[in-house]
């Protein structure tokens, strides 16, 4: 493959192949592509390609996607991993952080925006619509209250895909629920008996069951009506299961228990998992896919090779939409390997994240 | 030597569905035993059988220790060479001389605890331990418990130990140590083990208990407390960090290979897991050793320890955040922003991080020690500033001169133990846990005025 010489055309390259995979998920050519993006990072990311360098995995020596090096998600805390030169980095996406010194930081530009919504949209489509897909309420503020917010990014993205449905943000640029935003438009809903997506944090969904039993409310949404829930609590509200949290979305939501589908995403990647389609029957445990475009290995903590079938390990990522930052990822996800996805754990405990429960929104 | 049956405590008894009414009336069995028994009791006798179960202990062929050590360690903890190492270093020191040097330092005169002694104001007084004492076990090291039980023996207190769930193995087997060397100390102990936080066990136990002692995190303390009566005593000791100290011209004087093999001590010991443990060395600039040599020295030395008393497997998810930590250092090394890393190949054995920024950087442990440079130790104290209240030990490797100076402004800042590095896990016998009096805040005395 020919080395790639400008953004523009790596944007182009795998925008190109995103689309593909979306029409004929089988598309081949993914090592390929990898290693041109890993190629181009290396040459145009500084601290990526130190940090290569120093692992001795370089583009001269990596012929399998799987050798790329991951970079820790921490380090988008303190160093700029990013192609981008100063004067075009557009806009970055944060990590909610107590300061500014611990959020991480992905920049993007106009081009890999572009690919950002390429990526997140027929993944998403692929998993959350259906002929039911009426109403949207979204539990997330508008783009112009969290600019720098890759989920408020990627529901305006949703939003705009899906102009011509009714939809309502029910949340302000502090992340706090309009209760009664929320609650008249899902009177709205019953009444004018169309089913509606609730697309929410698990902290958002916790805060509305909250409030619906404050005012001793229950609904029993259309037929059709489903919830996307992405994400942890962040210490923003009362933490319980995804179990006891689901169950209660179908007990006071009247949102059946195989129309609430997860999401897992986060700041410092370009494409997202989810963990079954609407109206398939959700498995136990619940089992994570990345789209084509972005393969997830679970690797041994202590070898840092990929463990077998049925083990645990740490959650890593090849994300080929990350075109301008660092395609290869090692999260702080302890996650189970399954034939079909990937099952997840938990995090991982690090003594900087112990009591600064807000540090961990990183896909918000 | 016959095999003891282990068919004693509550917790012997593998998946017996405990009650709140059995754990009052084992609570009630235990008071009647102690008064028939321990209450009357001299202080040698029982100090000897405390120092015949150290010698058991102590002995490799004893058929407790050679249980405790080949069970595996998601039981225990610890592999078996760690475990061995810590066993051994705790049972030393039950020798008669500590224990009444420690009854001594605790009352003055060890005869206190039977009867009047007199005091320098030419009064009398007597001291009095509880009844019962609750124990809530640590789950990190087990060797705590051990000295607990010993010291609550010391006070003629009926004692019930809680542990967590598959954790009392260790708690067990020292308590068949004692019930062989006198059944008469064991009857007035009962072990048992639950998911803490249980309220319907815990509230029977804290209703019979006079005094409760427990280790564990800040909230689990927290909930015991807003749980237990006011008239009830609670010692809470929650978690604390360590950190060493080498002064600049301690080279010089102790030698830079001793420093290292000290500092490699109590890294090793107990995997670092136990609050004594250092999570950062800091070491003073500007003197012959410079701080990155001592991180790279004492990788070798970790390097060559991992092969003597090998740190072992570890859960994953302890692993993985060695393995995160790593790569975060790893990244900031290749990029030169102020860090270098040291570390044992395709394991998370050891590792050792070299780090320019001075805070306090708590460590994932199971032996990931942190190396920093520091100016001198007014500097090392505002760095600290943040930890001031979560300090324990701080290890010094310092001349003894340097060390009485460099004591000082460590005691007026906070500072609860100092001992010199090496001894960080290797508390004495009588010493101070948090800066409180081991026996004396269990004790309640009686002034006799005759005048």
């Amino acid at each position: 493959m020919t080395p790639f010489t400008s953004l523009a055309e790596v944007c182009s390259a795998i925008s190109a192949f995103i689309r593909c995979c979306a029409d004929e998920p089988r598309t081949v050519g993914f090592n390929e592509l990898a290693l041109a993006l890993f190629a181009f990072q290396f040459e145009h990311n500084i601290p990526y390609a130190n940090f290569c360098r120093t692992e001795n995995h370089t583009p001269a020596t990596v012929a399998d996607w799987r050798n790329i090096p991951a970079v820790p998600t921490r380090a988008f805390k303190s160093l700029n991993l990013t192609v981008l030169p100063e004067v075009d980095r557009e806009t970055v996406f944060r990590s909610s952080g107590t300061t500014q010194a611990n959020c991480s930081r992905h920049f993007h530009n106009h081009d890999s925006l572009a690919v950002y919504h390429t990526s997140l949209w027929p993944w998403f489509a692929e998993h959350l619509i259906d002929e039911s897909t009426k109403r949207l309420l979204f539990l997330f503020p508008e783009i112009d209250q969290a600019p720098e917010s890759s989920l408020a990014y990627m529901m305006d993205e949703v939003a705009k895909r899906l102009a011509k449905h009714e939809r309502c943000f029910a949340a302000d640029g502090q992340w706090q629920i309009d209760d009664q935003a929320a609650v008249d438009f899902l009177h709205d809903c019953v009444t004018q008996n169309e089913p509606v997506t609730i697309l929410g944090t698990a902290f958002s969904f916790v805060h509305l069951l909250d409030h619906l039993d404050r005012v001793a409310i229950e609904f029993q949404l259309p037929s059709g009506s489903a919830a996307m829930e992405t994400g942890g609590y962040k210490g923003r509200s009362r933490e319980i299961s995804k179990p006891e949290l689901h169950q209660a979305i179908t007990d006071k939501l009247g949102i059946a228990s195989g129309r609430i589908i997860c999401e897992y995403g986060m700041c410092e990647l370009s494409s997202q998992a989810y963990d079954c389609k609407l109206g398939q029957a959700n498995t136990t445990p619940r089992k994570f896919r990345f789209p084509p475009w972005a393969r997830a290995r679970i690797v041994s903590p202590e070898t840092m090779g990929e463990v077998e079938i049925g083990q645990a390990g740490l959650l890593q990522i090849v994300d080929l939409a990350n075109v301008n930052s660092v395609l290869s990822l090692q999260t702080e996800d302890l996650a189970r390997r399954h034939t079909d996805g990937f099952e997840l754990l938990g995090r991982v405990e690090l003594a900087e994240s112990r009591g600064c429960s807000l540090m961990n929104l990183n896909h918000a | 030597m016959p095999k003891p049956s282990l068919d004693y405590f509550l917790a012997d008894k593998q998946g017996a569905e405990l009650t709140g009414t059995l754990i009052t009336e084992a609570c009630q069995a235990l008071r009647h035993n102690r008064d028939d028994y321990l209450a009357l009791v001299g202080n040698e006798p029982i100090i000897a059988k405390l120092i015949e179960v150290a010698n058991l202990w102590r002995s490799p062929d004893y058929e407790l220790r050679r249980q405790a050590l080949t069970a595996s360690p998601e039981e225990t903890g610890f592999p078996r060479e760690v475990l061995a190492a810590g066993l051994d270093a705790c049972f030393a020191d039950w020798t008669q001389e500590k224990f009444f040097m420690l009854l001594t330092q605790e009352f003055g005169d060890p005869t206190r605890l039977q009867s009047f002694a007199n005091q320098p104001n030419r009064t009398y007084s007597m001291v009095h331990g509880p009844q019962l004492i609750a124990h809530i076990a640590p789950g990190n090291l087990p060797v705590p418990i051990f000295q607990s039980i010993a010291f609550g023996l010391l006070l003629r207190s009926a004692q019930f130990v809680k542990c967590a769930t598959g954790k009392s193995l260790l708690p067990r087997l020292f308590g068949h140590s004692l019930h062989y060397v006198e059944p008469g100390l064991a009857s007035s102990l009962e072990i048992a083990e639950w998911d803490g936080g249980n309220e319907v066990l815990e509230s029977s136990l804290f209703t019979e208990a006079d005094c409760v002692v427990a280790s564990g995190n800040d909230n689990s303390i927290n909930s015991i407390r807003q749980r237990l009566p006011l008239s009830k005593r609670l010692l809470g000791y929650g978690h604390r960090v360590s950190f060493g100290y080498v002064e600049k011209q301690a080279n010089e004087i102790m030698g830079t290979q001793a420093i290292i093999s000290h500092a490699a001590d109590d890294v090793v010991a107990w995997n670092q897991c136990g609050c004594l443990s250092p999570h950062v060395i800091y070491v003073e600039q500007f003197g012959t050793l410079k701080p990155e040599r001592f991180a790279e020295m004492l990788a070798e030395e970790l390097e060559m320890r991992n092969e003597a008393i090998p740190r072992g497997p570890i859960p994953t998810k302890e692993a993985a955040a060695i393995s995160t930590a790593r790569r975060f250092y790893k990244i900031r090394e290749a990029n030169n922003v102020g860090a270098m890393l040291w570390e044992s190949e395709d394991t998370t054995d050891w590792t050792v991080v070299y780090e320019d920024e001075k805070q306090f950087q708590r460590s994932p442990l199971n032996r990931f020690i942190f190396i920093k440079p520091i100016e001198h130790i007014e500097e090392a104290l505002h760095v600290l500033e943040p930890i001031r209240e979560s300090v324990s030990t701080v290890g010094l490797a310092a001349s003894e001169a340097r060390m009485r100076e460099l004591a000082r402004p460590l005691a007026k800042w906070g500072v609860p133990r100092i001992c010199a590095i090496g001894q960080m896990q290797r508390p004495p016998l009588a010493w101070r846990h948090d800066g409180r009096p081991p026996l004396g805040e269990l004790i309640h005395w009686t002034d006799l005025e005759t005048a």
